[in-house]
Formats: structure tokens, sequence, C-alpha cells
């Protein structure tokens, strides 16, 4: 149990390691790196282990003081958390392995790694708070670090302007969080967790205040985990290094917001309002980045838009009440999401190319990237017995145990839609016989992939409707009032999931086929299309209309959000030229508006006060 | 007034201010006396060890009561003591940077002194409980100030911020002088505490209005010294043309002092001053306290204060005019206790300025630095610097990072420590706290503007910056004393809880 203090200082001594010693240790630092988030990850278990055995823990110290208010600082294990450690170290260590051979060219190598490290301190710093205010601290480091890896290739201008919009997005919706913890502050004058719960529970606090301050942090959850409407940096971020993709925009950072929710869950359960906006968020999220998905050309922006309606998904069960299924699903899409990064870095490293219209065949070249993609395919599609069916299957039945049969619509109508544009992906990358020159990638690189592609089968049996639910059993646990219900879903709900699922991969396999090869269809096909009018009738009515509402969003995304962000960013703009026009250089104008002030601040006290 | 009076005064609690004093007359008087051709940095040094002595003398004196000597004019309380630490230090600081070296032809020896002269201004501000010697006190740094900021009188810039920077000067003073004269109509006394005593007097509640005229001339006269809205915009034209180590001044010590003598001056006087607002009890009719009545109008000017200096900061290309702009803006996070008119105020409001000298004094050493290679250092000066200088950046990310407000640095408390001043009063002043946080996040443009010229940007040049053993030393000192007030925030807040107790400003 004590080695929980090394988790966050063992990543941090990496960051300073490589810092200091960057220039000798140059392409070493990888290993550096490597070895101390792998050590990292050692204690992460030994800790989620010794949680099993002897249950929570809270440790803390004081911090400062003002007043008589006394702040703190500590550690926190519970099951939540311990699970986080462990998934966030687990990815932090593959992906450092990964980038000792994606980042090998890299003249900066060595500040990536440093960055990584930071990183890695900065989320189990976060994970590891048992009190607001340090949570806090460490949710702007992550955004930090964030900043500085998406700007890695600063030389892009675009990766410049990422890193900016991303930072500056996801601040606004830290500005929510702020608020929020402020104001749970000021009700209870406390940033404990314990404390605050206590008193949500005890009803300390007005039900609208309760509402007020759960969607003040939802909002802070929405900015980080990319939900609508503040979900627009998240596909431009992908211009960072394809490792940092999967690390942060995938598996870890961008959990954080889902994280938050299930952190603040006693609060967010005990307002309905709340919940029904978290589940609304999350639902149209999910199939709305869905829909764009359907239609975006570069491999990275579709794995984007596929995190954003995956962690949609996770809001849109913890908003249902179904607080096993969000965090199951956290763990299995971090395995799963991540292992397709990787291998989508893979192919970038193999071809140099992110259009996935410009690739074809790979399968042939790259074997193993094919197959560990086609895994992690599988597992996003919710293919039965696959990591993500499972943790799908999780949130199906919550949401319709929740009885909200439009959003629980809404989800399984996603499901398909995520069958569909990712196996359009992966058909269009792996399969055809076009063949462009490409070598596979190192085994550095392939054996993180092949270590989560093994989790991203094998990781949904934590918890299944047969052999046990081990998760949300453990999830019980924790020291903080929690409610998890068991849901039991009808039978046809499974079924009728794994049938859309299918139904999406076989429909990418029928557009990636009638894509690559126009007219020449075999005779067999063409009378099978022709007799029934399957073709036909996909691409009118399925195809066509969801080409159409990808395209759609796709616009609505481009103009209105992005629009509405552009004029408020020219509204201050304005506001900034006409104040330095004031600022004429003129003396007299200077003395001028500091009289002006004081006469009218004196006329307006006067006035009010009637002097005259 | 007797011999034997004088000589019974506990003098020693002038013993800084004597400090500065000598070390400026003597300093003056080798300047005065040395060969032209000898280089005169030497006396930089005297002038720091005169500091370090002062600062010497302050320590000793810090557990001792409050002490007035001279008839209640000369005033040595923990507010002071507090006060003076700062300016001390900050003095100390830009002594430690120096001023270019080729420079030193034509800005000769009275640099130093200057920079002493105002310093104890700044020191009778912190100190004085008399109209008439804070006044002084203000003239004294007022008039340095001028001085120092023309000191290159062959360069135009540096002629026209002087000019400037006189004028406005002179407006200010004209209406902080008016307001006193009020004060003194209403009450036939200079005093401080005297004033504060007959505040609560029939003659000054039949004329209420009168006590508000004065307080808020006296206001909006004191926002000059601390840059805050109406009296903000020579602040960009000065900063600019004046030498660096001299706007590092400016911006740090004189903004301390003018916090100081704001403070005192509208705290003491006016603490049970009748206020314009009637409150009807079972009783009768009496009158809200003055500061009651004036807040809306301090929450207008920090809310003005921090919009204009975050807005218009997001336009500059010029450091040092970016740099006035945030200045602004910070003066006007600092009025935000004050408008919210918290128990915390000086807690928060010194904290807060401590950070504030580590952070600007330090991003000021980095501009200053980058001057030595460019004639105006404009945000794309920073381009590449992580690759030249790695140290400098770090430095320089440190010091942003805690003007940003971001945790783990002195900014982040600091301003926390603010918030919840602004919070923690009732009513709650949700206006503060809002426009705080949307001034901080348009804060981040602009810093962040420059983090992407240092860490994303081609460097022009390649070589390192040119890093004197003076400036690693005050960029150690500034950047290791931000991280160190962010990360253990309770050793400046023990000690302040141990050493001084402010609210010893309202007892006379």
């Amino acid at each position: 149990m004590d080695v929980v203090w090394l988790i966050p200082i063992l990543p941090l001594l990496s960051f300073l390691i490589i810092l200091f010693t960057r220039p000798n240790l140059y392409r070493k630092a990888g290993i550096v790196g490597t070895i101390f988030t792998g050590a990292a990850f050692g204690c992460a278990l030994l800790v989620l282990f010794s949680n099993f055995a002897e249950g929570n823990q809270l440790v803390e110290a004081n911090w400062f003081s003002i007043d008589s208010v006394v702040l703190t600082v500590g550690v926190e294990v519970n099951p939540l958390n311990a699970l986080m450690l462990v998934i966030v170290t687990l990815v932090s260590f593959l992906v450092h392995m990964y980038s000792i051979g994606y980042m090998a060219n890299d003249e900066r190598i060595a500040t990536f790694f440093g960055y990584l490290g930071l990183f890695t301190f900065a989320m189990t710093g976060l994970v590891l708070s048992p009190n607001l205010l340090q949570l806090y601290v460490f949710w702007e480091l992550v955004g930090v670090c964030s900043f500085l890896l998406v700007g890695f290739y600063f030389y892009k201008p675009e990766a410049k302007a990422a890193a900016k919009k991303a930072f500056i997005v996801t601040r606004i919706g830290d500005i929510g969080l702020l608020v929020a913890i402020f104001l749970l502050f000021w009700q209870t004058g406390s940033f404990e967790l314990d404390v605050i719960f206590e008193s949500v529970l005890a009803g300390d606090i007005t039900p609208s205040m309760v509402t007020l301050i759960a969607i003040l942090i939802f909002i802070g959850a929405v900015g980080k985990s990319g939900q609508f409407p503040l979900h627009t940096w998240l596909p431009d971020a992908m211009e960072g290094p394809t490792p940092v993709s999967a690390l942060i925009h995938a598996a870890t950072m961008v959990a954080a917001g889902v994280y938050l929710v299930a952190v603040m869950y006693p609060l967010f359960s005990s307002s309905e309002t709340a919940m029904t906006t978290v589940a609304i968020t999350g639902g149209f999220t999910a199939i709305f980045a869905a829909t764009i998905a359907l239609v975006q050309r570069d491999i990275k922006r579709i794995l984007a838009y596929s995190t954003i309606s995956q962690l949609g998904y996770m809001m849109l069960a913890l908003g249902a009440a179904g607080y096993t299924a969000g965090i199951f699903h956290l763990t299995t899409h971090a395995f799963f999401k991540a292992l397709l990064f990787l291998a989508a870095g893979s192919v970038i490293h193999a071809v140099h190319e992110q259009d996935i219209f410009k690739m074809g065949g790979l399968r042939k070249q790259l074997p193993i990237t094919a197959a560990l993609c086609l895994i992690g395919c599988l597992s996003i599609s919710g293919f039965p017995l696959l990591a993500g069916f499972f943790s799908k299957d999780e949130i199906l039945a919550s949401t319709y145990a929740d009885g909200r049969y439009v959003l629980f619509t809404m989800a399984l109508l996603t499901a398909f839609l995520t069958a569909f544009y990712m196996f359009r992906l992966y058909f269009l990358v792996f399969a055809g016989n076009e063949s462009s020159k490409a070598k596979e990638s190192s085994r550095i690189m392939l054996i993180p992939m092949f270590i989560l592609g093994v989790l991203s089968v094998v990781g949904g049996y934590i918890q299944t409707a047969w052999f046990g639910t081990f998760l949300g059993d453990w999830l019980e646990t924790s020291p903080y009032p929690i409610t998890v219900d068991h849901p039991t879903a009808p039978i046809w709900l499974p079924i009728s999931a794994i049938l859309l699922s299918l139904a999406g991969i076989g429909l990418a396999w029928m557009y990636a086929k009638k894509l690559r090869y126009g007219e020449r269809l075999n005779p067999v096909h063409r009378l099978l299309f022709h007799k029934y009018y399957i073709d036909e009738f996909y691409r009118v009515t399925i195809v066509k209309g969801t080409r159409v509402i990808g395209y759609f969003w796709m616009y609505f995304d481009r103009f209105i959000i992005e629009g509405g962000a552009q004029a408020l960013i020219g509204l201050v703009k304005r506001m900034a030229r006409a104040g330095s026009d004031i600022q004429s250089g003129q003396v007299q104008t200077y003395g001028t508006v500091a009289f002006s002030g004081l006469v009218v601040v004196l006329l307006l006290i006067a006035v009010i006060g009637g002097y005259f | 007034m007797e011999i034997n009076q004088l000589l019974d005064y506990q003098w020693s609690s002038m013993m800084p201010e004597f400090t500065i004093l000598l070390t400026a007359v003597a300093l003056s008087l080798v300047d005065l006396f040395m060969p032209k051709k000898r280089n005169r940095s030497v006396i930089i040094w005297f002038a720091l060890s005169g500091i370090a002595v002062a600062i010497v003398f302050l320590i000793f004196q810090f557990d001792d009561g409050v002490v007035t000597i001279l008839n209640q004019t000369y005033r040595l309380d923990s507010f002071a003591k507090a006060f003076k630490l700062l300016m001390l230090i900050g003095t100390g600081l830009v002594l430690l940077l120096g001023i270019k070296t080729n420079d030193l032809d034509e800005v000769k020896g009275e640099y130093p002194y200057l920079l002493l002269t105002g310093l104890l201004g700044g020191m009778m501000m912190a100190s004085s409980a008399d109209l008439i010697t804070l006044f002084v006190g203000l003239e004294l740094l007022s008039l340095s100030s001028y001085i120092l900021v023309g000191i290159r009188k062959k360069n135009k810039l540096a002629n026209e911020a002087a000019f400037k920077y006189i004028v406005n000067g002179g407006i200010a003073t004209a209406i902080t002088l008016f307001g006193m004269s009020y004060l003194f109509g209403l009450t036939g006394e200079t005093n401080i505490y005297e004033i504060q005593a007959l505040m609560g007097s029939d003659i000054v509640t039949e004329n209420r209005y009168i006590a508000v005229f004065a307080f808020l001339m006296i206001f909006v006269g004191l926002a000059f010294k601390i840059t805050a809205a109406p009296f903000h915009m020579w602040a960009p034209d000065v900063y600019q043309g004046a030498e660096t180590p001299i706007t590092a001044y400016l911006s740090v010590v004189s903004k301390i002092a003018g916090f100081a003598i704001m403070l005192r001056l509208i705290m003491v006087p006016f603490v049970f001053a009748p206020g314009t607002g009637k409150v009807i009890t079972p009783d009768g009719v009496s009158y809200e306290t003055l500061l009651v009545s004036v807040r809306p109008y301090l929450v207008l000017l920090a809310v003005l204060t921090i919009l204009i200096g975050n807005l218009i900061a997001l336009k500059q290309v010029n450091a040092k005019r970016l740099f006035a702009y945030s200045s602004i803006a910070h003066a006007g996070y600092l009025l935000v206790p004050l408008a919210a008119l918290s128990e915390l105020v000086f807690d928060a409001v010194w904290f807060y300025l401590a950070a504030y000298l580590l952070m600007n004094l330090g991003a000021f050493a980095v501009i200053d630095a980058l001057g030595e290679e460019n004639n105006e250092v404009t945000v794309a000066s920073f381009a590449g610097l992580f690759k030249r200088s790695p140290y400098v950046t770090i430095a320089m990310t440190i010091y942003l990072l805690s003007l940003a407000g971001i945790p783990l640095t002195a900014g982040f408390i600091g301003k926390f420590e603010i918030f919840m001043s602004a919070l923690g009063t009732e009513p709650k002043r949700f206006i503060l706290a809002l426009t705080m946080l949307a001034g901080t996040v348009l804060s981040y443009i602009y810093y962040f503007g420059l983090f992407v010229q240092m860490y994303f940007r081609k460097a022009e040049v390649k070589t390192p910056v040119l890093a004197s053993n003076r400036l690693v030393a005050v960029l150690t000192i500034t950047a290791a004393g931000t991280v160190l007030l962010g990360i253990f925030p309770s050793i400046a807040l023990t000690f302040i809880h141990d050493h001084f107790q402010f609210l010893e400003i309202f007892n006379p």
C-alpha cells in the first residue's frame, strides 16, 4: 500500500531525469521513460491487489491554511481509482515502449519522452486526488501536457493551431469545473470529497444548487472528454504524434471527464436533472460523432470522432444510472482504442499516408498490424465475446433499464454506425489487392499492440452476465455512497445488438467492395444485388441517408459550432481593437480618460445618492 | 518641541529608512567625487549591501508591537513592515539585474541612488500615519521615478515616456491632494487616526457626501500608482519607453508602494465613516458605512481594470507593452479583495503582491536579457527560445504559468486567495469572481502565445541568450520563489500569520 506514493513520483522522476540529461540521453530517453512507467505500472498492480485484500485507504497531510480553512493534499485508493491507475500506467507504459520505435527517427525524441513522463505524472496525480482542489491542480496540468504534446510537431502550422485550440477550448470547460468547486466549497466549507458527499446526502445543499453544481462540473467533463458542443478540439488534436493520440486523446486524459463524473457520482445521482443532462449529452454526442466519422477520410480523424462517440456512450451510461457500465466501457475502450490508434500509427509509420482512400491491400504487407487492427475493430463494434461486446451490452442494458427509450434507440443505432465506420476503415486500409510498398513495424511497436490486442479480447470477462459481475461488486466497495445496480436486459437486446453490429460490418464490406471494384462485380454478386435490389436499397436508404446525415452534422459542426466560437473570438478581438484605438499615444487623451472616469464615478454617486 | 522629547523617540524603529537614506546620500557623494572614467557598476553593489542591511534591521523589528514616533506621523506596524519587506526585496532584485552596461556612459551612478530614494519614498508611504508625510513619501517616489524613466536623456522614447509620466502623474497628484483637502476640511486633522476617530461625528454625518467624494477622489488619484482604471493609460507608453529594469521597478516596487498607501489611506480614515445609504432599525435611522456605500464603484473599477488590461493585451506585439497591460490586469485582480471588503484583504493583497513581485520581475529580467540583442523586444523575439536557452525558457515558463494562475505556482495560490476573499464575503461577489475568471481565460491567450513562440517556433538566432551571472541569480531567485510559494504556500502564509497582525493597522 505504501507504494501508492511511488506511482506519480516515478513518471515525475523520469521527466526530471530526461529534462536535465536530455543531450546525453538522447535516444536512450525512451528506455528510461519505459522503465520508470513500467515500474509505476508494477506499483499500480500492487495497489490494485492490496485494494482487493485491504480495502480503501486515504492518507492526507496539511498543505496550507487560509484563515480557518485548512487545505490538504493526499492520496486515496478506492476501487474506481485503483482501476484507473492500472489503466493509465499500463497504457502509458505500452505507449512509451511503442514510441521507442515510432519516434526513433525524430530528433526531439528525448523531449517527447520527457513530456510523456510529465503527462503520466499529472494523470496519476489526478486520479489519486482525494480532494477537488488537488484534482483541479492536476486537471490543469494534464491540459498543459496535452497542449505541449499536440503541438509537438510545431513546424506544422496546423499543429500549433491545434495545440492552442485544445488548450483554450478545454479551458472553457475548466472554468465550469472551477466555479463548481468554489460553489461546493461555499456550500460545504470543504474541498474534501467525503465531506462534500456527506453534506450532499444530508440535504445541506438545496436541490437546485446541487443541480447547478453538478451541471457546472459536467461542463468541465464535457470540455475534457470532448462532448458536444466542446468536442471540436479533439479531432484537431490528432495533429500530435500518434502514440500521444493513443495515450492522451483516446485512453486516459479524455476519459478524465468520464472519470470526473464517476467520482462525483453521489452528487450527480442526487439530481435527476443533472443525470438527464449527462445522459442526453452523452447519447447525442455518441450518435452525432458517429455520423461524422462515417464521412471522414483521415484515419486518425475517424478514430478521433469514434473516441468522441464512445466517450458519449460512457456518459450516457453514467447518466442512465449505469455506473458499472460507464466504468466498464471506459476500461475496455482504453484497451481497444489505444490498440486502434497504435495500429493506425503502425500503418502511418509504414506508408506515410493518413487518407484511407489512398491505402489498400495492406493486409499482405502488414499482416500482424492487420490482424491486431481487426481485433480492435471487432471489439469496438461489439462482436460477440470480445471486450467491447460485454461493455457495450452493459451500457445498452442500463439505458434500457433506465427507461429512456429514445436514448436507448440512439445508442443501438450508434452501435450499428460504429461497426460500419470502423469496418469501412478496416476494409479500405487492409482489404483489396492494391499493393504499395510497406514494411511491417518493428517488434518494439508490435509487442505493445499485441498486449492491448489480448486485453481487447479478454478484458470483457471482468463483468459478464454469465461469469459474474465481479467489476460491479468490487466498485460497490467504494468508500463513497454509490448505488451499483445490476440491470437485467431482455434476451432480445444482446441479440439485436449483435445483429446490428454484424449488419454494420456487412454493409461496410459491400460499401468497400462497391467502391473498389465499381461495376466489376462477379455475376453472382451482380445477380444478387440486382435481383433483390439490395444494393440500391442500401445505397439509397442507408448509405445515402447516413452519408447525408453525416455531412449534415459535419457542416453543422464546422459552421454552427465553430462559427459560434469564431463569432465569440471576433467579438473579443473587436473589443481588443477598440481598446487599443483609444490608446492613441496622446497624453491629452490619457488625462481626459482619467478625469472623465473620475467625473463619471462622482456623478453616479451624486445622482444615485440623491445629492442633487 | 522639547529636545528631550525628540531624544525619547524610539528612533530604532526607523533604522531601515535611515540605512536607505544614508546609502543614497553616501552613494551620491561617492558618485560625485569618483573619477569620471571609473566604472560605476561598483555603486550598484554598495546599494545592494545597503538594502541587505536594511532588510536585516527590518527583520529584527518583526516582533515588536506598534511604535509611533514624531508626533504620530511615523508609524511602524505589521502592515508597514510587511510592505516594506516586499519593496526592499523588489528593489534589491532590480538592482541585482543592473542596467545595460553599454548605456553606463550615459546612465551614470545616479541610477542606483535614484532607485534608493524612490524606495525610501515607498517605505514612508507604507509607514506614515499622517496625510502630509504620506504625501511627501508619494512625491518622493514619484519624482525619483520620473527621473528614472527619462534617465537616458538622448533616447526619444525615454523622453516621451518621462513626459507622459510626469503629466499624468501631475494630474493624479492633484486629484489625490484635492481629495485629501476634503478630508482635512471635514475634520481639521491631518493624522489619519485622528480623522478616523472624528469620522463618526455629527458634522461628518451631515456632510457624508463630502466624505464619499473625498474617498473616491483619493482612490482615483492613487489608481495612478497602481495602474488601475481610469488611470491606467500611461502605463504601456511609459513601460515601453523606460529601460527594462526601470520598467520592472515601476511595475513592481512602485505598485507595491501604491497598494500600501491605498490600503492605509482608504481603510484607516474611512473605516467608521458613515455612508450614503440609510439603514432603518427599530432604534431609529442610521447610515451604512462609507465603505459599503462605495463598494459598487470599487467593483466597477476593478472589473474595468481587469477587462481593459486583459483585452488590450491580446493585441500587443511589443513585449513590454504586453506586460504593461498584463500588469494593469493584475492590478485589477489585486483590487478584488479591496472591492469585496474582505476580512482577508491584507493577507490576500500581500501574498499576491509577493507572488507578483517574483513572477513579474522574473519576466522582465528575461525581457531585459532579450533586449541585449534586439532594439525592441517583441513577442516574436521569444521565438525558439527553448532551443537557444532551455534554462532561461524554463524560468520564463514558470513566470508565465504563474502569471496565468496555473496551479503549483505562486500566482495560483495568490489568485486562489483573492478568489476566496471575493466569495468569502457576505454577500458573495460573484461579479468579481466571474470577471476574474473571464480575465484569466483571456490572459491564457496572450501568455500561451508566448509559449507557442518559445517552444514551437524556429529561432532566427541560434546562439544562447547572453546570460550574465547577475541575470542567472535573479532568474534563480524568482523562479525558485515562484515554485516554492506555489508548492509550499504555507511557508509564506504561516510567516504572515506568525509575524504580521495586519489588523493592527486600525488601532490608533
